[in-house]
């Protein structure tokens, strides 16, 4: 389970974070949204560690994750496609991974076929394309079998095949009893693969309930979108005016 | 105060980063290449041209440092390889990667540190080893060799490998201080090339400055008996230039660390 608490990241002058607070539990997906530069993906950063609160605190089954003795054993995360070196091999990127945490290397093997690599163990990674990269991204947060599964934006720059595969499993994941917390800007997505949501706007935390809640609570009839918009729409950093959507999308022909 | 020990895993999954990257054949290629080329070419040139050199030039002429030479240039190759064993984690976003595995940045910094210095160590004794005796092959012919169990030889060539190291040890915390691959390099030749002008420029009032620079320590390590001349006096004696090794290792694995310790 992760426990984020009071948590609270000032870069300079802006907050990024504001006195945040929410649990993310085992056995199901928990959807985590908000507009860009809400904060998601610092707070995600100082649940993994790399980045310092300024205040509160961010717990992995209770302890800080900085404590953890062999990270990749109880958390498996999933940040930004970029983090591997490009004239690295893929096999090579999961291999040194595997060894920082003492994991058995048959563990390389399996997880590249799970997020079917196999293939292209053999390649460098700068030759693969962005699914590829996300694919093993996946692989990476696989590795050491973790009990807690991190992921921004997994969807990003994937085909719908890679889109259904991640949805499936994510699914599957939360059924085996580990806590998932995916980030996402894909809201219909979202609807597809999450059962709860915790939704941030300007760092501060908007709402933390069930899916099928969230979307009631909106109003009969209303979409995952549209509560969704509903109660963002004071947080957003920018927005395109109302009237110019209504021209844009009125033209015919487009 | 804890006790401090670095994991054996992070230590192997060092080691596998190290030698998985391209870059890392690359620079001992380019280290091999300098470091033997040009010093056998000067070895060469004095056996080729002994019948006709002066007295002076056959008197400055030193076994041991003639062949070890190139080294001037290999230095670059090995400082290169430090700093990208370091910069290309944070200019590739691959050193989230390694925190996210290894949260403790004392551990990851060290363990890197360590990987590196002995793989460095190793790959600059073998190039010193291996241009002295290709040297003293060709010197042979003109019967100007000398044995590796004469007075200072063993030391010479011992030194100039343990150089080379320290100078891949400056480039790897340049790399961990400025993070920019670019930036660090240009900021390891400018530290090994452009500060002996500088040093220079003080001739008038100090030779400290020349003692400190690296080239010139190298000039005291990496020969058989100390140089004479006119340039003599900015050479720095041995000691001192046993100091200068300690002294650029400390400094500068120093402030790679106060950088790497911050949030990535």
């Amino acid at each position: 389970m992760v426990e984020i608490q009071g948590l609270t990241k000032r870069f300079g002058g802006t907050t990024a974070v504001d006195d945040l607070s929410f649990r993310v539990e085992p056995g199901r997906v928990t959807g985590f949204l908000g507009p860009n530069g809400a904060g998601k993906s610092t707070t995600l950063r100082m649940i993994l560690g790399l980045d310092t609160p300024t205040a509160g605190r961010t717990l992995i089954g209770g302890r800080p994750y900085r404590s953890l003795d062999k990270p990749l054993r109880v958390v498996g995360a999933l940040l930004e496609a970029g983090a591997v070196h490009p004239a690295r091999r893929a096999r090579d990127h999961l291999a040194w991974l595997a060894a920082s945490n003492a994991l058995p290397a048959d563990r390389v093997g399996d997880v590249l076929e799970r997020t079917g690599l196999s293939s292209v163990a053999g390649k460098r990674v700068g030759a693969f394309s962005l699914g590829m990269r996300q694919r093993l991204g996946i692989a990476a947060a696989l590795l050491g079998d973790p009990r807690i599964l991190l992921f921004d934006e997994p969807v990003n720059g994937l085909d719908p095949q890679g889109v259904r595969w991640i949805r499936t499993l994510m699914r599957s994941m939360a059924a085996e009893d580990r806590a998932v917390l995916v980030s996402s800007h894909l809201i219909s997505e979202m609807a597809l693969t999450a059962d709860h949501v915790i939704v941030i706007g300007r760092g501060r935390l908007l709402a933390d309930t069930g899916m099928r809640e969230f979307i009631d609570g909106a109003g009969p009839g209303a979409s995952l979108e549209e509560a969704y918009m509903r109660l963002t729409a004071q947080a957003v950093d920018y927005r395109a005016d109302a009237a110019t959507i209504r021209t844009e999308t009125g033209r015919p022909g487009r | 105060m804890t006790a401090f020990a670095i994991p054996l895993a992070v230590l192997r999954s060092e080691w596998i980063k190290l030698r998985t990257a391209r870059s890392t054949y690359i620079a001992l290629v380019a280290a091999f290449v300098l470091g033997l080329g040009v010093g056998l070419l000067d070895v060469f040139s004095v056996t080729g041209h002994w019948a006709t050199m002066s007295a002076a030039d056959r008197a400055g002429f030193d076994p041991v440092g003639d062949p070890l030479s190139g080294f001037q240039f290999g230095e670059l190759a090995l400082g290169a390889l430090g700093v990208l064993a370091v910069s290309t984690e944070y200019a590739t976003g691959m050193i989230r990667s390694t925190l996210i595995a290894t949260p403790r940045r004392a551990v990851v910094y060290s363990a890197k540190a360590l990987i590196l210095g002995l793989f460095a160590l190793l790959a600059s004794e073998l190039c010193a080893f291996a241009a002295f005796f290709l040297g003293q092959l060709v010197l042979r012919r003109r019967h100007l060799n000398v044995s590796v169990a004469a007075p200072h030889v063993l030391r010479a060539v011992t030194f100039a490998g343990l150089y080379m190291a320290v100078v891949a040890m400056v480039g790897f915390g340049l790399g961990a201080l400025i993070r920019h691959t670019g930036g660090a390099m240009a900021a390891m030749f400018a530290l090994v090339f452009l500060a002996y002008p500088a040093a220079r420029a003080f001739d008038g009032s100090s030779y400290l400055p020349d003692h400190l620079t690296l080239v010139n320590a190298a000039s005291a390590l990496a020969t058989l008996a100390p140089p004479t001349g006119p340039h003599a006096e900015r050479i720095p004696s041995f000691g001192f230039a046993c100091f200068d090794l300690a002294l650029y290792l400390v400094v500068f694995l120093g402030l790679g660390a106060a950088r790497a310790l911050r949030d990535a």
